[in-house]
């Protein structure tokens, strides 16, 4: 078993649970140990854009100090936001010397950091160190028949810099899919944004874009809808029961984490806890795959 | 009363005016004996009830020291005051109608969101606590960590007082720490089994017969009572 | 835990023990082999009446005189207790109008520590709508002897364990002066206030299945000493408090209660409260009144250092024993065996039993042991009195107090490595802060002045001799007799405390609000003139006077 550090960020020990608890049993399956840092704190949740306040630049750039302090020179993420946060911070300390020093002067208790540690996206790991054979090879359940909505939204892409993939057509979704065996579905909206913390006080714009974005995929004929992000599942599984209510003639489609659906065809499906879901998957995944089927 | 032995002074400044104190009192002692009668500002005088925040600066360095007035000597220098109270928002609530399913944690101390993870909490707490620890640990609804990590908080307030981002710590602690040793810690079998012991008065006879005995009696049986190795 | 900024006291380098402290400690190493397999003898019943004969201070005459006023005139009692209680009110009554009531009540509870906070708790679950309640207290609410409690709580709940079993350790631990009906109380309503707490969220030791871990204490005959770290009455003080604080119960701090307030008969109708910060007076019209003031540490009596708070003055007697109180056993001062003796700024702070419970032993100059480590309290001290001044084997600090080592390093050796800092966590900071470590040279102790044995006369609900008037915790006597065994006294503010709740509750339902007056005060006053008693002197006391001179750490004179 080969240990690889993680940052699992608040959101997977909370309501993400599932987005964890999926990722640690593939991982396992294929060799790899995602070894949680002994102590984290909360990624900044959003990078901020601020240009003069970096004191939201302190609590990234700390995790990337104990990354560091525990001996890693590389930390992987699951949440596109925090992969994201960390991402951009890392750049602001490499890149901006002043900026790089208040920081270091603030930070006073702590030894300096210089960006020293490079931080990935799990789907990296996939693609760029294991590789798609390897996660082909794990799978039991090839999800066949099953058309699947890649939702990358924004957070993986977007600035360009620190995006795992081309922001205009990213496709690393696209091959996992595959991989697993499934058929990913040419989708408009796959970098459309899910409306992000708007849901909190500005419902009805969240709900438009719901239902844009969950529209927009069952006519591209999906079954199901994956995603990365916590807060995008949010907004695309919660608030898309919400919008049943108020339009009621709405198709739902289940939106469900990657790692989930890897689980289902590396033939774990127990890890995934559908039952939390609002839009609950289990119907269209048990009808199109074995997704009952343990190995 | 044995002499006093000559004792070096050293000067330090209470609200800005200088005293010159003996070395080696607590800062407590040193108010007290630059003539100050305590009324706020003290409690326990032992490091345990967090009345005697104290902050203060030395010279040629640009840190704001955190410490108890009680448990900290003087330094030569020492420009210091004392917290008098440290208002924090406190909320209400009843343990026994908690929603725990959720993240109490948060639901009561929405404020906790708003941490940066700048570590001020931390390096301000004269307990050594890792209070940010704590704090994120809230954020993600580990109540046993909080209550764990939280266990040996004063509430002094001091984190609060200087927390950038508002979150009272010393109240989130106390919440998480009532909420695991209500609804998470195991329940003790023994206690409860005692307790309705007692309430079907199983010990009521040996109890009356004990307490009516002359003391003879009684010290006899004191003296050659079982004792658990 | 990560205590890597503690000790931020000096940032010399140095030995914190001075140089004969640390040739003594080289022999408390060589010995420490030896006294692991070996220990030492309990004392029998004779020598144990030779060492508090000789050795204890309540022993010693030139510290006690009768009392010439009051319902306990001719008993001794301490000489610095018997000048608070024969003294001048300190309020004038001239300048009070008692026709303004500031507060009309049906329960007052006079102190905010562990006793009057758990008594307003069960008057409320009795029925007493919060409103009807106010807490008045001298300092904040919580900051008391409640607060500072370390090693624990007795209550015989496990299977091994009775209530009979532990009414006689606390009997026989208080010499059979208790009032059997008080000791019968505290051991049979232990197991349910423990539970009580249970439901409360209090976070006690316990094993994986949920079971108690429990520890012997001096003089208990069963382990039924259950902690919280060493913090147990900071766990149990902060919870109790936080829960008065869910029930919206009143709170009136900085505004201690400085004399009673009876009607014609003697009865109690409420108090006079002074604002410590505006110096204004509240008139509080009560139905009953709790008396829940604590002890008297900060006396000093004889002029020992103490572990007890800054508000610990004996207010509660002065104003009660006014109003026709009966007190008991006011002779008999606990010293905790083990006070801080060194260094100079923690003197007299207390290091909790629980350090000998899990099997550090009193160890003198030559690094022999010369006691049991855990005798009853009073006999424990005695003993290290003994060692120092009648054997002339303590061990002397830069600044000439004397004490014995407690040798600390045993217990990791013991119990294994992070016992000391997960269990002891109060200790190993107290000491860190000054750069010593417990776990690994021993820590200098020595007797310092920590509880007040006897009190203010009740009977088993918690009713004194005075109508309308309750008292609960540490103010009241006749639970402990002449010594209090450890963990008896936060046991003793929660049964006390409740049943004084609960009978102020029942009482205030069943009666009226009486008329406000300072009669008894004023009677009191003749038999103060009639005796010949300095005017001047004055009391309550409310805070001691530590200005100037005064707070350097006293030296002792014992012997």
């Amino acid at each position: 078993m080969r240990d690889i550090a993680y940052y699992p960020g608040c959101s997977l020990k909370e309501a993400a649970k599932s987005f964890e608890d999926s990722a640690l049993k593939v991982s396992e399956e294929m060799g790899v140990n995602l070894k949680e840092l002994s102590r984290w704190n909360c990624c900044g949740t959003v990078y901020s854009l601020t240009d003069d306040n970096l004191m939201k630049q302190l609590g990234p750039i700390r995790n990337l100090i104990r990354a560091r302090d525990e001996g890693s020179d590389e930390l992987y993420t699951l949440c596109s936001m925090c992969d994201n946060t960390l991402k951009r911070a890392n750049s602001l300390v490499r890149g901006e010397e002043d900026k790089r020093d208040k920081i270091n002067n603030f930070m006073d208790q702590e030894n300096d950091y210089e960006g020293s540690v490079e931080v990935h996206h799990y789907l990296e790991l996939l693609r760029d160190d294991l590789g798609w054979g390897e996660v082909r090879d794990r799978v039991v359940n090839p999800l066949e028949g099953l058309n699947v909505a890649p939702y990358y939204g924004c957070m993986l892409t977007r600035p360009k810099e620190i995006g795992l993939d081309d922001p205009h057509d990213p496709t690393v979704f696209d091959e996992l899919v595959e991989s697993l065996g499934g058929t990913p579905v040419d989708f408009p909206y796959e970098t459309e944004c899910c409306g992000s913390y708007n849901t909190v006080d500005n419902e009805e714009m969240v709900l438009n874009k719901t239902q844009t974005i969950t529209a927009g995929a069952k006519k591209s004929g999906a079954d199901v809808i994956i995603t990365a992000c916590p807060l995008c599942h949010f907004n695309l599984d919660s608030r898309q029961s919400d919008l049943l209510e108020v339009a009621p003639n709405h198709k739902p489609v289940p939106v469900i984490y990657f790692t989930q659906l890897m689980a289902i065809a590396f033939g774990y499906p127990e890890v995934n806890k559908f039952a939390e879901h609002a839009i609950d998957p289990r119907e269209v995944l048990e009808l199109k795959t074995k997704a009952g089927s343990e190995r | 009363m044995l002499d006093k032995p000559e004792t070096e002074t050293l000067e330090i400044f209470i609200m800005g005016k200088k005293y010159e104190v003996p070395r080696g009192l607590t800062i407590m002692k040193a108010m007290e004996y630059s003539g100050y009668q305590y009324i706020r500002g003290v409690g326990c005088r032992g490091g345990f009830c967090g009345a005697c925040s104290t902050i203060y600066r030395l010279e040629g360095d640009y840190k704001l020291h955190t410490d108890l007035a009680c448990q900290t000597t003087v330094q030569d220098g020492m420009y210091l005051t004392q917290l008098p109270f440290t208002p924090a928002g406190r909320k209400q609530y009843d343990l026994e109608e908690l929603e725990i399913s959720n993240n109490p944690l948060l639901d009561l101390y929405p404020e906790l969101a708003r941490c940066v993870s700048c570590n001020t909490c931390t390096k301000t707490c004269p307990q050594d606590l890792e209070v940010m620890d704590f704090v994120n640990e809230a954020i993600r609804g580990n109540v046993k960590e909080v209550a764990e990590l939280s266990f040996d908080c004063i509430q002094c307030g001091l984190c609060a007082a200087r927390c950038p981002a508002e979150i009272p710590h010393h109240h989130v602690g106390q919440l998480a720490r009532r909420i695991y040793g209500r609804y998470q810690a195991p329940e003790s079998e023994h206690l409860k089994e005692r307790v309705e012991e007692i309430n079907n008065g199983v010990f009521d006879d040996e109890l009356e017969e004990l307490v009516n005995l002359p003391e003879e009696e009684l010290r006899e049986r004191y003296e050659n009572r079982e004792i658990e190795s | 835990m990560r205590t890597g900024k503690l000790n931020r006291n000096d940032s010399a380098e140095e030995d914190p023990y001075s140089e004969s402290m640390r040739e003594s400690i080289k022999k408390v190493e060589e010995t420490r082999e030896e006294r692991l397999e070996k220990e030492v003898d309990m004392m029998d019943p004779d020598e144990r009446d030779e060492v508090l004969n000789n050795f204890h201070p309540d022993y010693k005459e030139e510290g006690m005189r009768s009392l010439k006023v009051g319902p306990n005139r001719g008993d001794e009692m301490p000489l610095e207790l018997a000048d608070l209680l024969e003294a001048y009110p300190a309020v004038d009554p001239s300048e009070v109008d008692l026709t303004k009531v500031d507060y009309e009540v049906d329960v007052l509870v006079i102190g905010g520590g562990g006793a009057g906070t758990v008594a307003s708790l069960w008057a409320i679950k009795e029925g007493i709508d919060p409103e009807d309640v106010l807490i008045a207290t001298k300092l904040r609410h919580g900051d008391a002897n409640s607060m500072m409690a370390q090693g624990g709580i007795q209550a015989a709940d496990r299977e091994n364990d009775s209530p009979a079993a532990h009414f006689l350790d606390v009997i026989g631990g208080g010499h059979f002066a208790n009032k059997p009906e008080l000791a019968r109380a505290l051991a049979k309503d232990a197991p349910e206030i423990l539970n009580w707490h249970e439901d409360l969220g209090v976070m006690y030791d316990k094993n994986e299945d949920g079971s108690m871990k429990t520890l012997h204490g001096g003089g208990t005959s069963r382990k039924r000493l259950h902690s919280a770290k060493d913090y147990t009455g900071m766990e149990l003080m902060r919870t109790i408090r936080d829960e008065a604080r869910n029930r919206d119960v009143p709170v009136v701090e900085f505004s201690p209660a400085v004399e009673l307030l009876t009607d014609s008969d003697g009865t109690i109708t409420g108090a006079l409260l002074y604002n410590l910060e505006t110096d204004q007076y509240y008139v509080v019209r009560a139905k009953s009144v709790v008396m829940a003031t604590g002890g008297f540490g900060r006396l000093h009596i004889q002029e020992f250092p103490t572990t007890n708070h800054y508000g610990a003055t004996a207010d509660g007697l002065v104003m009660a024993y006014r109003a026709g109180a009966n007190l008991l056993d006011m002779d008999s001062v606990q010293y905790h065996p083990t006070g801080a003796a060194f260094p100079e700024q923690i003197v007299g702070l207390l290091v909790t039993e629980k350090v000998r419970g899990s099997g550090a032993i009193p160890v003198n100059r030559e690094g022999d042991a010369f006691v049991y480590n855990l005798e009853p309290r009073d006999v424990e001290a005695g003993a290290l009195i003994r060692e120092c001044y009648g054997r002339n084997n303590g061990v002397e600090t830069p600044t000439g107090m004397k004490g014995v080592w407690l040798d600390t390093p045993m217990i990791d050796i013991l119990h294994g490595e992070g016992t000391f800092e997960d269990n002891l966590a109060y200790i190993h900071r107290l000491y860190t802060r000054f750069r010593i470590d417990p776990t690994e040279d021993p820590l200098l102790v020595f007797p310092t002045l920590h509880y007040q044995n006897g009190g203010i006369e009740i009977n088993d609900e918690g009713r004194t001799a005075v109508e309308g008037l309750f008292a609960g915790g540490e103010v009241e006597g006749g639970v402990h007799g002449k010594n209090r065994l450890m963990g008896n006294s936060l046991l003793d503010y929660n049964v006390f405390g409740k049943r004084a709740g609960i009978a102020a509750a029942k009482r205030a339902r069943e009666t009226g609000w009486g008329e406000l007056t300072l009669d008894h005060a004023k009677k009191y006053t003749d038999q103060l003139d009639n005796a010949g008693v300095d005017e001047k002197r004055k009391s309550p006391m409310l805070v001691p006077e530590y200005r100037g001179e005064e707070t350097l750490s006293r030296s002792i004179d014992v012997l």
